[in-house]
């Protein structure tokens, strides 16, 4: 574990927390490990983001920074528009929910992680871009274009405007309204990437380094292999972690999984205790059938979905047969990395990932199978297992 | 419905429980068969659906069934390492440990699924798991207390069983999913 900055001076201001990330892409995009760097670009303000392969160096210096109010997931656009990879060498930046859709994918064959390098990033949540301009124009009481920068630290939602001046809110206050981090990202309980190759991030960067370098951790031999390059590059500077910071990283790590952990028992409590079906079916039957949580749901990747056999969910009903809702949740449930996809793109506002994430953590009890882990443990029910008789 | 009460001649307004029932045709299958033939007596409630393997069965079926209105399902296959097709029983198995966990998730008593294993010549089991899963299903009453509108073709008013509000406790279900999903297998 180290900690690390970028030797370039441009890249190192761009950059987040001492621009690694961005010097790493760019270390292995120039020595030929990798043909492209899948990143987020900025659009035209902060609230917009979007998956961006870029090739050129100018390309992820551009690209640099995070943005915190633009959801996005980058697996399955790997998986579109990028052949999953299957001929392309890719690095890519990850949230931890991305890398785990990653894997997931990778698992159905659907991209080859082999050509794919993941630079996870630690992530305490993400902020839908609507909600996100509503709470700064209520509750911060500033222009939502004004806002250079955010940043959720030590339980504090703060917010930097483009002239300079902080203002923070406690992020629990805020929640509690119903604005702050995603519902999906409240209940989240992988903050740091562990499944990627590297995970990055500013937790347990103490001292004078503080905000000005960037926690690594190589995970993989992937993994080592991006940072050798890199240093081999002169790109980056490194040196070791101290103690202290690795304990710190790990104790905030603590405070999120406790966090999303009671997020989870307060947001499945709706659903939970007599006549759950009903209220499960409550919610569904807002839905009028647009598919659109399949087209964005990582998971869903079979070329004929079930749900379009006329057997199974006749063909044009409003709300649409429970049998669609039923296949959706038992063929997407025991693998649900609860990224949030489908709630987003819901355009009736169904809790679908809150229902998914509460099917998966339930049944999760049964199979023993955590998902988006590791490429080693296999899908539940793929693999006939030993006999237990 | 009114269907079915003319095909197992109830009364009307008088509930019973319709059992959907999965039989493999190499071994559950004929031993429902050999039950018919020596003449054993058993409940009419169930609708008997044959399938070359329970390997074959889909849990979406399952679910479907329920909605359709069946109040237990019931899958009945091969011993273990008797599959005409080596080993569809296992696989089976394994999907319905999963269905039952996924069942309890969404709300519908993981009990109202009935997995287990009848042989060709054991006509006798056939009916005394005809026997035990019926009664078992009146005290779970009907689906429609579980799935509320969305159970077709179902009686949600007349006579219904003393105990026809889910109380997995008094079944003796755990809450967790998965001490009640072993139970019933083995």
């Amino acid at each position: 574990m180290y900690y690390g900055r970028a030797t370039d001076q441009t890249i190192q201001e761009r950059g987040e927390c001492g621009g690694v990330i961005t010097a790493v892409l760019v270390a292995a995009l120039e020595h030929k490990l990798v043909d492209g760097a899948l990143v987020i670009k900025r659009g035209e303000s902060i609230y917009n983001g979007a998956p961006f392969f870029a090739t050129t160096r100018e390309q992820i210096t551009e690209a640099a920074g995070s943005l915190h109010c633009a959801p996005t997931l980058s697996a399955k656009w790997i998986k579109n528009n990028l052949d999953g990879a299957r001929d392309v060498r890719i690095a890519v930046t990850c949230k931890p929910c991305d890398a785990r859709a990653i894997i997931e994918l990778s698992k159905r064959n659907q991209i080859n992680i082999d050509n794919v390098y993941m630079i996870g990033v630690n992530c305490g949540g993400t902020m839908r871009p609507e909600p996100a301009r509503e709470m700064f124009r209520q509750f911060y009481e500033i222009d939502p274009d004004d806002v250079a920068k955010e940043e959720i630290a030590k339980g504090k939602l703060i917010v930097v405007t483009k002239d300079g001046k902080h203002k923070e809110l406690s992020i629990d206050a805020l929640e509690a309204e119903g604005y702050g981090r995603r519902t999906n990202c409240q209940r989240c309980e992988y903050n740091i990437p562990c499944m990627a190759d590297l995970a990055c991030g500013n937790w347990g960067v103490i001292g004078e380094d503080a905000g000005r370098a960037t926690f690594i951790e190589v995970r993989t031999q992937k993994g080592q292999k991006l940072l050798d390059t890199a240093i081999e590059a002169r790109a980056i500077a490194l040196r070791d972690a101290p103690r202290e910071g690795i304990a710190l990283r790990e104790k905030l790590d603590a405070i999120m999984v406790k966090m999303a952990r009671k997020a989870m028992a307060t947001q499945f409590a709706q659903f939970d205790g007599e006549h759950k079906f009903e209220r499960l079916f409550a919610q569904f039957d807002k839905c009028d059938g647009c598919r659109k949580c399949i087209d964005v749901c990582p998971i869903c990747s079979c070329v004929e979905c079930f749900t379009n056999k006329e057997f199974v969910v006749p063909k044009d009903t409003a709300p649409p047969d429970p049998m669609f809702h039923l296949t959706r949740l038992m063929h997407v449930s025991p693998s649900c990395v609860n990224c949030g996809q489908c709630e987003d793109a819901c355009p009736l506002n169904i809790p679908l990932a809150a229902i998914t994430h509460m099917v998966q953590s339930s049944v999760q009890q049964t199979l023993g199978y955590v998902p988006g882990q590791s490429i080693a443990d296999a899908i539940p029910l793929s693999t006939l297992a030993e006999v237990k008789a | 419905m009114s269907q079915a009460r003319e095909d197992t001649g109830m009364d009307e307004g008088q509930w019973e429980p319709r059992i959907l029932t999965f039989c493999c045709n190499w071994c559950s299958y004929a031993g429902a068969d050999g039950a018919g033939v020596a003449r054993m007596q058993y409940p009419p409630n169930a609708r008997v659906i044959r399938v070359m393997c329970t390997g074959r069965i889909n849990p979406l079926f399952i679910v479907k069934g329920f909605l359709a209105g069946a109040d237990m399902v019931m899958v009945l296959g091969c011993h273990f390492g008797d599959c005409h097709y080596l080993k569809g029983n296992y696989t089976c198995d394994m999907r319905m440990t999963y269905l039952k966990a996924y069942l309890h998730a969404i709300g519908i008593n993981p009990d109202r699924l009935y997995w287990d294993q009848i042989s060709a010549s054991e006509g006798i089991k056939f009916t005394e798991t005809m026997h035990k899963v019926v009664s078992k299903a009146k005290t779970l009453g009907p689906i429609a207390n579980e799935l509320g509108a969305h159970a077709k073709g179902v009686h949600t008013e007349g006579s219904q069983p003393e105990t026809c509000e889910f109380d997995a406790h008094a079944d003796g279900v755990q809450d967790g999913p998965t001490d009640a999903v072993t139970a019933d297998i083995f």
